[in-house]
């Protein structure tokens, strides 16, 4: 190649002495936002709580520069419109067009699902007061879950106090040392934290290829675990199950699919992407939240009678924890009920996410490629992402901003939830003040 | 903080791959822990160096490290990352022999020979052993800014625990875009230490230029 400079040769010889032991030169500190969570994360040393004072000294000046727009209190149900008090300022921003949540359906405010939850709460409480597997099921539990495996099409559920302890107790209840798991290499920190309390061996495929997965699996003899996710969270993407399936059967791999952001909301019944794919039968376990799609909170795995009646047994982070609260899973009935029964909120979904697609790309928005209702605002600038998620802010948006270490190093973006209960005036509002605020900042693509 | 050695580089890059974390055990002393980048996934991260201004002359040097938790300091001292290097090569000889007592970096005892070849989307580096190939490494760019980087280098000079501030500045881009790629070649240097499945492409590639690596004086722990 002509414009090929090969400096290993011609580098140009000048010298000047080292500098000795005793000359004084302190370094030059770097900014603290250069820094993130992973430069305190380990610590060496005898005292656990040394890195408490460096990171306080640190977050006490980032914090004011961007750390505050998470965790931000809304005033509001989740709605599409939300107030949230500005921590920074100490005001309160209302009606801000909310992209943050996860109401995918808008169901966690529908006045069925609030009736439901006041008249269970009128007869059960507020919380279970036990584990499920002493005192904490009560009859709605029980109900809920026979509901659950029928919407699946499974023989039995075992429900969880959240989506997290759903895959933790599934992954740890099943594998052992001396065992296999290949998990995508963007699968979520709850399959992360389920392999490592399973103690068996770990190995992460390139993410969606089935090649590199073929790879990993090879030269393994014994029991092997395939994780995936339905849908992405960070991306919006989807798995190429048909494919993945494929390997998994070649090398005797069990496959577990976790469909936290798609079940409810995929597929001709809105099972999830693996109906969607025409491949919910030959997908061995299916797990999933209530706390996204239903808008309530929990998780979930469906599967044989045989699978469910094994992790109720060995599942440890359902069986040491609290049950759902029966007030949560009656608002849960209720929300299940309705998404059976208006698939029209399911047509309405993907007409948004197309619609805000189109809105978006008319105005030059990056939004990477996401086939889904996650949509991801590039931005790839970890230094500014802050300053424009406070203007996203001030301008009446809501939304997140993720960076290094929730994604790569330079591949920031804002997380983007589109609900079946935005409305047109909503999407349009939204994509127009995300692409003006984007655009001083010379990240609309003309 | 007193400068021991204050090298200024052309061109260097230091290029993250995935490798087991029992391999990342068995190359550190007992006093250091692998960090993971993911659950039984250490970093292996692989340097290479044109320096173009020592007492020396111009030289490359090339080294292998693993990546671990940095001693705490108080912030505004605060290392990012630590490394702990396990092989380092160089085409000098004087510059082997000046940095092994300054040092205690262990060198393999034969010169190399290292081509950087730079072109707009990536800069490529060739080594060579005794005309063999050892390694080819390339690193691809994000965006630039000037920046500072402090990092602790842990050493052993025999039994004794040795470490460093390093302080490199200069132009520099990172990202995580998975556009570079490595291969290691079966060569006596690499043999002994990586025979063990190292990711072939990097998972995060740092590429600097026309800056200063500045290492501080060795503190004994």
């Amino acid at each position: 190649m002509s414009d090929n400079k090969s400096v290993g040769a011609q580098a140009p010889v000048r010298r000047i002495e080292l500098e000795e032991e005793g000359t004084h030169a302190p370094p030059t500190v770097p900014g603290a936002m250069e820094y993130d969570y992973t430069n305190f994360y380990f610590g060496a040393g005898d005292d656990p709580f040394a890195l408490l004072e460096p990171f306080d000294d640190w977050y006490s000046q980032v914090e004011p520069a961007g750390y505050y727009l998470y965790e931000l209190p809304l005033h509001t149900q989740p709605g599409t419109r939300v107030d949230i008090t500005d921590t920074k300022t100490g005001e309160i921003r209302r009606g801000l067009v909310n992209f943050a949540s996860y109401n995918y359906l808008g169901l966690s405010y529908r006045p069925e699902v609030k009736k439901a939850i006041q008249e269970a709460a009128e007869i059960f409480g507020g919380g279970a007061s036990g584990s499920p597997i002493l005192s904490g099921t009560t009859i709605l539990h029980k109900q809920f879950a026979d509901e659950m495996a029928a919407f699946k099409g499974k023989e039995a559920t075992l429900l969880f106090p959240t989506g997290y302890s759903a895959n933790v107790g599934t992954i740890a209840g099943l594998m052992r040392s001396g065992d296999l798991i290949v998990a995508d290499q963007f699968a979520h920190a709850s399959i992360v934290d389920g392999m490592i309390l399973s103690k068996a061996k770990s190995r992460f495929f390139r993410h969606n290829r089935a090649d590199d997965l073929d790879r990993k699996l090879s030269g393994f003899d014994g029991k092997k675990l395939v994780i995936v996710e339905g849908v992405y969270s960070m991306d919006g993407d989807v798995p190429p199950l048909p494919e993945l399936i494929e390997v998994c059967k070649k090398h005797g791999a069990r496959l577990m699919i976790d469909e936290a952001h798609s079940a409810f909301l995929f597929g001709p019944t809105g099972k999830g992407v693996a109906e969607d794919q025409g491949v919910e039968d030959e997908v061995d376990i299916h797990l999933g939240t209530f706390s996204k799609s239903l808008g309530g909170q929990g998780g979930y795995v469906v599967g044989s009678q045989q699978l469910i009646n094994y992790l109720r047994g060995f599942s440890r982070s359902r069986f040491f924890s609290c049950a759902l609260s029966p007030v949560v899973v009656a608002g849960l009935r209720k929300a299940l009920e309705i998404s059976q029964k208006e698939p029209e909120l399911r047509t309405k979904l993907w007409d948004n996410v197309a619609r805000m697609q189109q809105l978006l790309g008319e105005r030059g928005v990056p939004i990477g490629q996401s086939t889904s209702h996650v949509i991801p605002i590039m931005v790839r600038d970890d230094a500014r992402i802050f300053a424009i998620g406070e203007e996203l802010m001030r301008a009446g948006v809501f939304i997140n901003p993720v960076r290094y270490p929730a994604v790569g190093k330079h591949k920031s973006r804002f997380r983007m939830s589109i609900s079946a209960a935005h409305t047109p005036e909503d999407l349009l509002e939204g994509a127009t003040t995300i692409a003006k605020v984007l655009d001083r900042y010379g990240l609309c693509q003309s | 903080m007193s400068v021991v050695g204050s090298y200024r580089f052309h061109t260097g890059v230091s290029a993250f791959f995935e490798m087991a974390t029992a391999d990342a055990r068995a190359l550190l002393p007992d006093h250091l822990e692998p960090i993971e980048v993911r659950h039984q996934r250490s970093v292996l991260s692989v340097n290479a160096f044109l320096f173009d201004d020592s007492v020396v002359g111009p030289y490359t040097e090339v080294m292998f490290a693993v990546i671990v938790p940095p001693l705490v300091a108080a912030w505004g001292q605060h290392a990012k990352a630590g490394l702990f290097p396990f092989l380092a090569a160089t085409t000098s000889e004087e510059a082997r022999r000046i940095k092994s007592e300054r040092f205690h970096f262990p060198y393999y005892d034969q010169n190399i020979d290292a081509q950087f070849i730079e072109t707009k989307d990536r800069v490529r580096i060739r080594v060579f052993g005794a005309g063999a190939p050892i390694l080819d490494l390339s690193v691809t760019p994000g965006a630039w800014e000037t920046t500072t980087h402090l990092l602790q280098g842990f050493m052993m000079n025999g039994t004794e625990r040795l470490r460093t501030i390093l302080q490199i500045s200069g132009d520099y881009t990172v990202h995580e875009n998975e556009g570079g790629d490595m291969t290691l070649f079966p060569h006596p240097i690499t043999t002994d230490l990586l025979r063990q499945e190292v990711s072939p492409y990097p998972f995060r590639e740092h590429w600097f230029k026309n800056g200063t690596e500045v290492f501080h004086k060795l503190e004994a722990f």
